[in-house]
C-alpha cells in the first residue's frame, strides 16, 4: 500500500501520510470485523543507498528483516536522478505468518535526495525517528568509505550517523587502508560502528573458540603462528579482523596467502603450536571442515552470508561490541606491520 | 590486557557471548532407552540441531543404550532416519550428519543386566580419550519410569556416578505416581546422586514462552504492581489438546489428565505465573520461589474435592465430518476405565499476594483445538460509567484481560476498552497484541534443545527440584484419592467439545465462566 510522492519532504507531512496509511489499513479491519493488521516496530532503521545500489534492493532486504526486526524503515536514496532536492513517499510492508489470519505490517519511508542535499537531510530524519527506540543506520552507499569520497558524502554520512545509536557499514570490496582509517576516525569520535566484514566471520570464529573451552593440554597461549588464506586480489578486511581477533591476547606471527575459493573472502585459517595444528577450511561452497592434529575432523554447514543474514545478526547487537573493538584495533596494527 | 581475558581454564579469550550461542562444556551423554520414541522423536533431533548450529562443544559423544541388539552403525542408521523424519523447522545436511554420526555410539544391554553397565563404563573411558569429553557425563533416563530406581542403583554400584569430571542425571516425568512413590524415588536417587546433580525434566518449563513469563513479569515495571489480589479477579490456565491418546491408551489409562498434566506441567506454569520475584536470577533462587509458591497452595480436604475439581472422559462424536472414538473405544483401553481424560481444578494460594484469588486450571484431550494459554482477568472498574455495545444491546463492559499464549500462537495480548469512533460514548473491547513470532521471527529452539544445553551447562533453573515435585504431588494427592474411590458416570463430554458440564458449573457457582480460547 503506497501513498503518492510527498514534496517537500517535511517530517510532519510524511507523518501525516503515514497516519492516513494506518487509517486505511484499519479500515480493512473494520470491513472484516476482526483485527487483521498488527503494527510492529522495535527500532528505526535508516538505510542510505547510492545510485548503483538503488532503493529497490534495500527495500527488499528491509521487508525480509522486518520478520525478525520490525522497524520503521527509512530508505534514503542519494542520486543525481532526482528532479527535486528531497522528496518522499510512504508505504507499508505487510506479511502474513503461515496459517495466521492477521497481517503484520511495518511502515517504510523512501526519501530521495540529490547528492548536494544529503548533508541537509538531518532535520527531516530527526522528525521521523520513532521515539524511545534505537536508531540503526545502515550505510550501503559504496562511495562513502573510499578514498574518492566527496565532502558532501562524508558530511551526509556524518549527519545521519549523529542520529544513530549504531552505524553499520560494509568494507567488503573497499580500499582497505582508507576505509579502516575512516572507521577509525568515526570510532574515535565515539560513534558505535559495526562492519559486516566482521559479521561474516562469526561462522569462522565460533568453532575455533569452542576448541578452547574448558581445560586443555595445549592452552591458547601456546599457538605462535596464525596463517590466513583468502580469495581476493588484496586481503579483505575480514582477514585482518580474523587475524586481529586471533592474536589479540598474544603476539603470534601472522601470515596471509592468496588462494582460490568458491567465493571471495577468507578460505582457510591455520593455528600452529609446537604440539598441535588447527585448521578451519572452506570445503566447496556449502561446507567447512575443522581439523586438528589432536582431535577428529568435523564438518559444519557453511553458507555464504547474504545481506539479510548479516543484518539480521547485526541488528541483534545494538550496544557495544567489545570483541569487535579489540579485533578492530589489533587489525589496524596488523595492517601497518604486515603489508 | 585485562585479567578477565587471561586464557585460563575458566575463561576463553576467544569467547564472544554477544554473538556465539551459550557455551557448553565437553561431555558424553548416555541415553538409556535409546531406541525408544523419546530418543527418536525429540532427543536425537535436538542434539543434531545443536550440533548443526555449532551450539555443542566439538568434544562430545552420545552413547545410546537399550535392549535392542544393534551395532554402532545400525544405531547411527536408525537415528539418521529419525532425525531426518522428526527434525523441526531445520534442514538435514548430509555432511553435517556424517560428522555428527562419528559422535554416536551404542552399547546394547538390559537395564537390569549389571555387565552392560561395565560396558558403558568402558565406552565412556574410550570416548573420554577419543572425543576429549573431559570425564563429564550426562545420563539421560529415557526409560519406563518403573526402571528409574534400578538404573540409578546400578550407576552407583558400577562407579558411574563419580569420575574425573561432573556426573549429572536427567530424569523424565512422571516422578512417581503419587506423593509417597515420589518421595521413595527421591530417596533412592539421593543414595547415588546429590540433588544438585539431578535434573528432573519438565519440557513445559523449557518452552520459550513459559520462560518469557519470567521476563514479562520481572523485566517490566508496569505489571508487577498489579500482580496481586487487589487487581486480579482470577486466573485461568488452559491446556487443551485436539487429539486423543494416539496409541498411548495403555499408558494413559493408568495416568489420566490430572497426573499427566496438572501435577507437573500446569502446576509449574501456575507457580511461574504467581511466584514471588527471586532476589537473584539463578537456578536455586528461582526454584526456591517456585517451591515456596507450591507449598502455599491450599491442599483440599476430601469433602472439598467435589466442589473444586472435575473429572471428565470423552465419548465418541463426529468431529469435522469424521467419527471420533470415545476414550473407552481407544486401542489398549479397558472398556471399564475410569480414567480422567479431562481435569479441571480450582486452586487457592494462601499467601498475602493471592489470598482469595481462584486459579482455574483445565486440561483435556479431544477438546476443540490445541491451545495452551494463561488468562489473567482483572477486576472490573469500581464504577461502571460505560456500557459495552454487543449484538444483543448494551451490557456492562468486560473487565481487562491479559492473555499469555504458550502455544500455538505464542504471544501476549491485553484486552481493554476503547471508545468507538463517532458521537456518543460507546465502548468496545480492543486487543493490544505482542506476537512472539513477529517480533522475534527467528527460529526458536525446541524445549529439548534448551533443556539439554542447560543440563550440559549445569543450569538447573528450568528443571524441577525434589521439593517442587513433592509439593505439586501434595496438592493433587487428595483429588487422586477421592477420584480413586469414585465411580464416575463416564463418558461425560463429547469429543470436540470444551469438556463436561460440571466444569462450567464449578465456575458458575463462583459467578465466573471459562473463556473460549
Amino acid at each position: 500500500m503506497t501513498n503518492s510522492m510527498i514534496y517537500p519532504a517535511q517530517p510532519e507531512q510524511i507523518l501525516k501520510s503515514l497516519g492516513k496509511l494506518w487509517t486505511s489499513l484499519g479500515q480493512e479491519e473494520k470491513e472484516h470485523g476482526k483485527p487483521t493488521v498488527l503494527r510492529a516496530c522495535a527500532m528505526t532503521l535508516i538505510v542510505a543507498t547510492g545510485e548503483s545500489d538503488g532503493g529497490f534492493s534495500a527495500s527488499q532486504i528491509i521487508s525480509e528483516l522486518m520478520h525478525e526486526h520490525p522497524s520503521r524503515g527509512i530508505v534514503l536514496t542519494v542520486s543525481e536522478r532526482g528532479e527535486r532536492d528531497l522528496e518522499a513517499r510512504v508505504f507499508a510492508q505487510c506479511w502474513k505468518p503461515f496459517g495466521k489470519a492477521q497481517q503484520i505490517c511495518c511502515e517504510q519511508i523512501e526519501i530521495h535526495s540529490r547528492p548536494e542535499s544529503w548533508p541537509h537531510v538531518g532535520p527531516t530524519l530527526i522528525g521521523l525517528l520513532v521515539a524511545d527506540l534505537p536508531v540503526v543506520f545502515w550505510c550501503r552507499h559504496a562511495g562513502v568509505l573510499g578514498p574518492q569520497a566527496t565532502a558532501d558524502q562524508i558530511a551526509g554520512m556524518e549527519a545521519v550517523m549523529s542520529l544513530a545509536t549504531k552505524t553499520i557499514v560494509d568494507t567488503k570490496d573497499q580500499d582497505l587502508a582508507s576505509s579502516l582509517e575512516r572507521l577509525s576516525q568515526w570510532r574515535a569520535r565515539g560513534r558505535l560502528i559495526a562492519d559486516l566484514e566482521w559479521t561474516r566471520l562469526t561462522p569462522w570464529r565460533e568453532p575455533i573458540a569452542q576448541l578452547f573451552d574448558g581445560e586443555r593440554e595445549n592452552p591458547y597461549s601456546s599457538f605462535d603462528r596464525v596463517e590466513i588464506a583468502y580469495a581476493n586480489d588484496a586481503p579483505p578486511a575480514s582477514a585482518l579482523y580474523l587475524a586481529g581477533w586471533l592474536t589479540h591476547p598474544f603476539s603470534a606471527k601472522i601470515s596471509f596467502t592468496k588462494t582460490e575459493g568458491c567465493t571471495p573472502g577468507v578460505q582457510k585459517v591455520t593455528l600452529r603450536s609446537p604440539h598441535e595444528t588447527i585448521e578451519l577450511e572452506r570445503r566447496g561452497c556449502e561446507c567447512m571442515t575443522l581439523r586438528s592434529t589432536r582431535t577428529r575432523t568435523r564438518h559444519y554447514n557453511y553458507a555464504d552470508a547474504t545481506a539479510y543474514s548479516l543484518m539480521n545478526e547485526e541488528l541483534a547487537v545494538i550496544g557495544a561490541d567489545p570483541a569487535f573493538d579489540t579485533a578492530f584495533n589489533r587489525a589496524q596494527e596488523v595492517l601497518r606491520n604486515a603489508f | 590486557m585485562s585479567a578477565l581475558l587471561q586464557p585460563t581454564a575458566e575463561t576463553n579469550p576467544l569467547q564472544d557471548p554477544l554473538r556465539f550461542a551459550r557455551r557448553v562444556p565437553p561431555c558424553a551423554i548416555v541415553i538409556f532407552g535409546a531406541s525408544g520414541d523419546l530418543s527418536k522423536r525429540k532427543l536425537l533431533p535436538a542434539l543434531y540441531r545443536l550440533f548443526y548450529e555449532r551450539r555443542i562443544s566439538p568434544s562430545f559423544a552420545v552413547i545410546g543404550s537399550s535392549r535392542t541388539k544393534l551395532s554402532h552403525d545400525q544405531f547411527r542408521e536408525r537415528m539418521r532416519d529419525s532425525v531426518n523424519q522428526f527434525l523441526e523447522d531445520a534442514p538435514f545436511d548430509e555432511e553435517v550428519w556424517t560428522s555428527f554420526a562419528q559422535c554416536l555410539f551404542y552399547v546394547p544391554g538390559d537395564l537390569n543386566d549389571p555387565p552392560s553397565y561395565d560396558r558403558i563404563r568402558e565406552k565412556l573411558a574410550e570416548v573420554e580419550k577419543s572425543h576429549q569429553t573431559a570425564g563429564n557425563v550426562l545420563f539421560y533416563l529415557s526409560t519406563q519410569p518403573s526402571h528409574y530406581a534400578e538404573v540409578i542403583h546400578e550407576l552407583g554400584a558400577h562407579g558411574l556416578a563419580q569420575g574425573s569430571g561432573w556426573r549429572r542425571v536427567i530424569i523424565e516425568k512422571p516422578f512417581g505416581h503419587d506423593l509417597a512413590s515420589a518421595r521413595r524415588l527421591n530417596d533412592e536417587i539421593h543414595t547415588v546422586f546429590d540433588e544438585s546433580a539431578v535434573y528432573r525434566i519438565d519440557h513445559y518449563l523449557g518452552k520459550e514462552t513459559v520462560q518469557n513469563i519470567l521476563a514479562f513479569r520481572f523485566g517490566n515495571g508496569i505489571f508487577e504492581p498489579l500482580w496481586n489480589r487487589r487487581y486480579i479477579d482470577h486466573v485461568q490456565i488452559t491446556a487443551a489438546e485436539a487429539i486423543g491418546v494416539e496409541g498411548r491408551g495403555a499408558y494413559y489409562q493408568e495416568a489420566g489428565a490430572l497426573r499427566d498434566m496438572i501435577q507437573n506441567h500446569l502446576s509449574q506454569v501456575m507457580a511461574t505465573i504467581s511466584m514471588e520475584p527471586p532476589t537473584v536470577f539463578d537456578a536455586n533462587n528461582v526454584r526456591d520461589e517456585r517451591a515456596k509458591l507450591l507449598r502455599a497452595v491450599r491442599v483440599m480436604k476430601p469433602e472439598e474435592v467435589g466442589k473444586f475439581a472435575v473429572a471428565g472422559q470423552y465419548g465418541p462424536a463426529t468431529v469435522g465430518g469424521q467419527n471420533v472414538p470415545g476414550f473407552l473405544q481407544e486401542p489398549g483401553v479397558s472398556p471399564e476405565a475410569q480414567t480422567d481424560t479431562y481435569a479441571a481444578v480450582t486452586f487457592f494460594i494462601d499467601n498475602w499476594r493471592w489470598a482469595g484469588v481462584p486459579f482455574y486450571i483445565r486440561t483435556g484431550k479431544r477438546l476443540p483445538k490445541r491451545v495452551t494459554d494463561i488468562a489473567i482477568q482483572f477486576h472490573a472498574p469500581p464504577l461502571g460509567l460505560f456500557n459495552q455495545e454487543t449484538r444483543t444491546g448494551p451490557r456492562a463492559p468486560k473487565p481487562n484481560l491479559l492473555i499469555l499464549r504458550i502455544q500455538p500462537e505464542e504471544g501476549i495480548s491485553l484486552r481493554f476498552l476503547s471508545k468507538s469512533p463517532g458521537s456518543g460514548m460507546r465502548v468496545r473491547p480492543v486487543s493490544m497484541d505482542f506476537n512472539y513470532g513477529s517480533s522475534f521471527g527467528e527460529r526458536t529452539p525446541t524445549a529439548y534443545e534448551t533443556l539439554l544445553v542447560d543440563a550440559m551447562a549445569g543450569d538447573a533453573t528450568l528443571y524441577t527440584r525434589q521439593d517442587m515435585v513433592e509439593a505439586s504431588w501434595q496438592i493433587v494427592q487428595p483429588i487422586l484419592e477421592v477420584w480413586a474411590d469414585t465411580k464416575f458416570n463416564f463418558p461425560n463430554y463429547a469429543a470436540g467439545s470444551w469438556g463436561p458440564r460440571e466444569s462450567d458449573e464449578m465456575l458458575a457457582r463462583q459467578g465466573r465462566a471459562w473463556r473460549v480460547p
